[in-house]
């Protein structure tokens, strides 16, 4: 913090688009969990056990990237159903025309932001699956995504997820489990497993630090006895300080030409295939791509228009993310996105959409089977729709399932997701 | 769960199997752990701080005491220190305003904003006013006298949150601080809502101003119910009747003022909880609005979610349940005014027995390091401020930046992460050192401001520190810590020429404010 940081979104130029509303976690306010004493038990294991020698553990599944599309994704202008004349009814003003859908099949197809995807969904590593939703519909924001990230409905289980995920796993060290981008920690990583929230990889280092003036080591020191609550994340910080330090000095530049847009979600994705490569124990990273709220003005499919200035820097994101991996790389993760909920089938009366239900979830990775859409279509028939609403006929949690056991390593996905079964789509192969 | 709760686990082995601290040992000739005694360490946080009543209270009603501050309010005693801090008018501030003159766009209103763009002195649409607006909300918590009307804008503003900056508001948001929240932030309820209701800002934000009869948004209408007021106690079906009721409330394009449109007005009877209108003119439409307003703001769901949400900013982050049902009575009684409740909630069992059980935020943490080492503004100009500001963006609570209808969270879970710890770390050395930012006016001597009369040893430094910026003493452990940085011993002899109260002082200024003790609030 020894640099003023430029402010990069202070431009004050006349812009169109709207400031961010729903891109942090905003849930956290609701979701007291143990947090601290997460960090805390991830430092009774033995990783971390060197500034050169990165946390060792025996985890050989894939690495789980967790996209966070907040403010509830379109997954209707996302992955289109064009083949679906109530579509077009429902949407007069803000539908894709089926001359602009890329790829797909008779049914769906890719909105045109989402070209720099095309390659990928060609050549067999992206896959959608539509009409997924969560089990207790519900159109607010903040109840919806503490419901997705603690993923238990109709129990009373207080961790989320990815915290049961990684204790599955046998998670021992906090880059098992990184959140990107923010420097607060995500809802579904809340409970005993140990994490790890960086807002950046070259950001996390401490001011003073020396050979001759200790800083780390006095803060740990002072530490030693604290109660947990401050004891968790001070600790946490303190041993994740080396494995950054080691990092940093080896620098980074991103594989195969790979162009990251230059905006947070750009530089979050970065450093997770930065993490990747350098092996520090990864199972499983987040990153937060919010304003998705698009209650008005999500507009046509054409450039400058919110939805489709939003998809396509998603798309080039993860392109670039595919392309700095390569395949060998991309062969070892496994990214899924998911959102709140979907958007309200009918449009509303300012070229946007009200909060919804069923939506779409994107899958990227060597070993997903990508090319196509998974899922059952309800249709959007009115007399089909959930109060208005694309019906969601696939548990989001059996799709992350599928992957978990096909991926992951996962035997039991009811260790995860109490009650779920995993889905047979297929959309992954058996990790060897 | 209290945040007093966590079960310690960490045995003292694994911290020096990390890389961090293997590093450490070995700087400090390993002598770190023998010369600490094996202790449980404390359940709960209250030790961490004196247990002055008086101390508590400035911890909890400001945003961190300074010697002025704790003399004063041991000079007119809780009672006269809290109404007087009830009646902010009677609090002179001239400094602070001084310092406001140098955003002077914050203190515009819309017609300010609009005319100083029309003469080409802003751009339309552009972010420099609400920019200003960030920069004072920094500027007030670090150096307003009137520290607890800061303390409950800053509460009112993350409960009716308008995110700031924001596009849509370019030429409302510092209006929407000025006559919405400052107006009403020791007054009512009811009226805070109202005027919330009725301001640009917030009819752009939450989408009510492209709200009409024919298609109504339901944005507004929903964040009313679920956040505003009565919380997640309501159907679809008052979202929408709810939604249908509001349109009408908008905005004139022309002016960018609020104006209620009766041709957007959706007419016909609405129930919304018990709530229920003929709304049968469009002419009636806004005091149709207006009455559902006092009906939700009178709700005893809102009167709990007030009075809960007012207890974990300054009581504890799960507060007991006896105190947030007897400030929903005062709530309620008192029509919503909010003096009395925070009156009742400072005066209460439960308030004096939450000594230690908050831990600071980072915008806490950062004004409570400017006040304790009695950093002041820069002579001219805002480049330190703004340098303030930026530091807060990084840890992820700028004030009015959080983008959510939610507002920040209040709570130690959601801030404890190791990136946050990290940040607030880098920021105490950077200000006791004055690294960054450095325009900033600090104490001519650090070493005279803190520790007038110099101790004779290493352990006397570190004790009249601890009492100057933490109130309390630390433990023989963290003595012997902080004495081992300069690779001394508590009884080591200390000299004036010594770097520890030289050059070196900022390192140990920071590590003070690093420890647990400064943590808690």
């Amino acid at each position: 913090m020894t640099s003023n940081h430029a402010p990069s979104d202070t431009c004050g130029c006349a812009e169109s688009r709207r400031t961010a509303r729903l891109t942090r976690r905003g849930i956290l306010g609701r979701a007291a969990g143990a947090g601290a004493a997460g960090v805390l038990a991830g430092l009774t294991g033995e990783g971390l056990a060197t500034q050169l020698a990165f946390a060792d553990t025996v985890y050989t599944g894939d690495v789980l990237v967790v996209l966070s599309l907040r403010g509830g994704f379109d997954g209707l202008s996302a992955v289109v159903p064009h083949g679906d004349p109530d579509y077009y009814k429902a949407r007069p003003a803000i539908a894709v025309p089926k001359s602009q859908v890329l790829a797909g099949d008779a049914m769906f197809g890719l909105h045109p932001a989402l070209s720099p995807l095309l390659p990928l969904w060609q050549g067999g590593s992206l896959a959608a699956v539509q009409a997924v939703g969560q089990p207790n519909p519900t159109r607010s924001h903040f109840q919806a995504m503490e419901e997705m990230e603690r993923a238990a409905a109709g129990t009373s289980v207080r961790t989320g997820w990815l915290d049961r995920m990684l204790g599955a796993n046998g998670a021992t060290s906090p880059f098992n489990g990184v959140s990107l981008g923010a420097s607060m920690a995500p809802r579904a990583m809340a409970g005993p497993a140990p994490d790890l929230s960086l807002r950046s990889v070259d950001g996390f280092s401490l001011a003073g630090q020396s050979s001759t003036k200790p800083m780390a080591a006095t803060i740990n020191s002072l530490y030693a006895d604290a109660p947990a609550v401050l004891a968790g994340p001070a600790k946490a910080a303190g041993a994740a300080l080396a494995t950054a330090t080691a990092l940093r000095a080896a620098g980074y530049t991103p594989a195969n030409g790979a162009a990251y847009p230059a905006t947070p979600l750009g530089a979050a994705l970065r450093d997770v295939a930065r993490l990747v490569k350098a092996k520090v124990g990864l199972m499983t990273a987040c990153v937060d791509f919010g304003d998705w709220d698009m209650h008005e003005g999500l507009g046509t499919a054409a450039p400058g228009q919110r939805m489709y200035d939003h998809l396509n820097e998603l798309a080039r994101a993860l392109a670039a993310f595919a392309a700095d991996l390569g395949p060998t790389g991309l062969a070892g993760v496994s990214l899924v996105t998911l959102s709140e909920f979907g958007r309200r089938v009918q449009e509303n009366g300012n070229r946007g959409a009200d909060h919804g239900h069923g939506n779409a979830m994107l899958l990227l990775g060597g070993g997903v089977r990508g090319g196509k859409v998974y899922g059952a279509w309800p249709g959007l028939a009115p007399a089909k729709l959930a109060a208005g609403d694309l019906a969601a006929t696939t548990d989001y949690r059996s799709v992350i399932g599928e992957v978990l056991q096909r991926r992951c390593g996962l035997g039991d996905v009811t260790q995860v997701f109490p009650g779920v079964k995993a889905a047979n789509y297929g959309l992954a192969t058996a990790r060897p | 769960m209290p945040v007093t709760d966590v079960p310690r686990t960490m045995p003292r082995r694994s911290l020096l199997a990390s890389g961090a601290a293997a590093g450490a040992v070995a700087a400090t000739g390993g002598s770190l752990l023998a010369a600490a005694p094996a202790q449980a360490a404390p359940a709960t946080t209250a030790s961490l701080v004196s247990a002055d009543p008086l101390l508590h209270l400035l911890r909890r009603a400001t945003y961190g005491p300074t010697p002025a501050a704790e003399a004063e309010i041991r000079s007119l005693g809780a009672t006269a220190w809290l109404d007087r801090q009830l009646a902010p008018a009677s609090i002179p501030d001239a400094a602070c305003d001084a310092l406001l003159t140098r955003l002077p766009l914050a203190a515009l209103d819309i017609p300010g904003i609009r005319g100083a763009a029309a003469a080409g002195q802003l751009k339309v649409r552009g972010y420099d006013a609400m920019q200003q607006l960030g920069y004072a909300a920094v500027a007030r918590a670090a150096w307003s006298e009137r520290q607890l009307f800061e303390v409950m804008v800053d509460f009112w503003s993350n409960h009716l949150n308008v995110t700031c900056p924001f596009g849509d508001a370019w030429d409302s948001r510092v209006d929407y601080d000025r006559a919405v929240v400052r107006k009403h932030a020791l007054g009512s309820f009811a009226d805070l809502l109202k005027a919330s209701a009725r301001h640009p800002a917030m009819l752009s934000y939450l989408d009510n101003k492209v709200s009409t009869k024919t298609r109504p948004n339901e944005n507004y209408g929903r964040e009313l119910l679920e956040l505003h007021t009565v919380g997640l106690v309501h159907t679809e079906a008052d979202v929408q009747n709810a939604a249908r009721l509001l349109t009408g409330l908008t905005v004139d394009k022309a002016t960018g003022l609020y104006k209620y449109d009766a041709t957007r007005h959706a007419i016909g009877a609405v129930q919304v909880l018990a709530f229920a209108h003929a709304n049968a003119t469009a002419a009636g439409g806004e005091a149709a609005a207006l009455a559902l307003l006092d009906y939700l703001a009178m709700h005893p769901a809102t009167a709990q979610m007030i009075a809960r949400k007012l207890c974990v900013r300054f009581v504890s982050d799960e507060p007991p349940a006896a105190l947030v049902d007897r400030l929903a009575g005062v709530y309620l009684a008192q029509k919503s005014a909010i003096a009395p409740v925070l009156r009742a909630l400072f005066t209460s069992a439960e308030f004096a027995a939450s000594v230690g059980a908050k831990v600071r935020t980072p915008l806490e943490d950062l004004a409570a390091t400017i006040r304790v080492l009695g950093i002041s503004p820069e002579p001219t100009g805002i480049t330190g401020l703004k340098g303030l500001y930026w530091m807060l963006e990084t840890l992820g609570h700028a004030p009015l930046r959080w983008s959510p209808p939610n507002g920040y969270p209040d709570v130690a879970a959601a801030w404890a992460s190791p990136s946050g710890y990290l940040g607030r770390w880098n920021g105490h050395l950077n200000l006791a050192a004055g690294w960054h930012p450095k325009t900033l006016t600090r104490p001519a001597s650090l070493v005279k401001h803190l520790v007038p009369v110099l101790p004779t040893t290493y352990g006397g430094l570190v004790d009249a520190l601890a009492k100057r910026l933490l109130g309390t003493a630390v433990t023989d452990a963290n003595r012997v810590a902080l004495t081992a940085f300069f690779g001394k011993q508590p009884t080591s002899l200390l000299k004036a020429t010594d770097s520890a109260v030289g050059g070196s002082l900022p390192y140990l200024v920071a590590l003070l404010l690093d420890s647990p003790y400064f943590s808690v609030r």
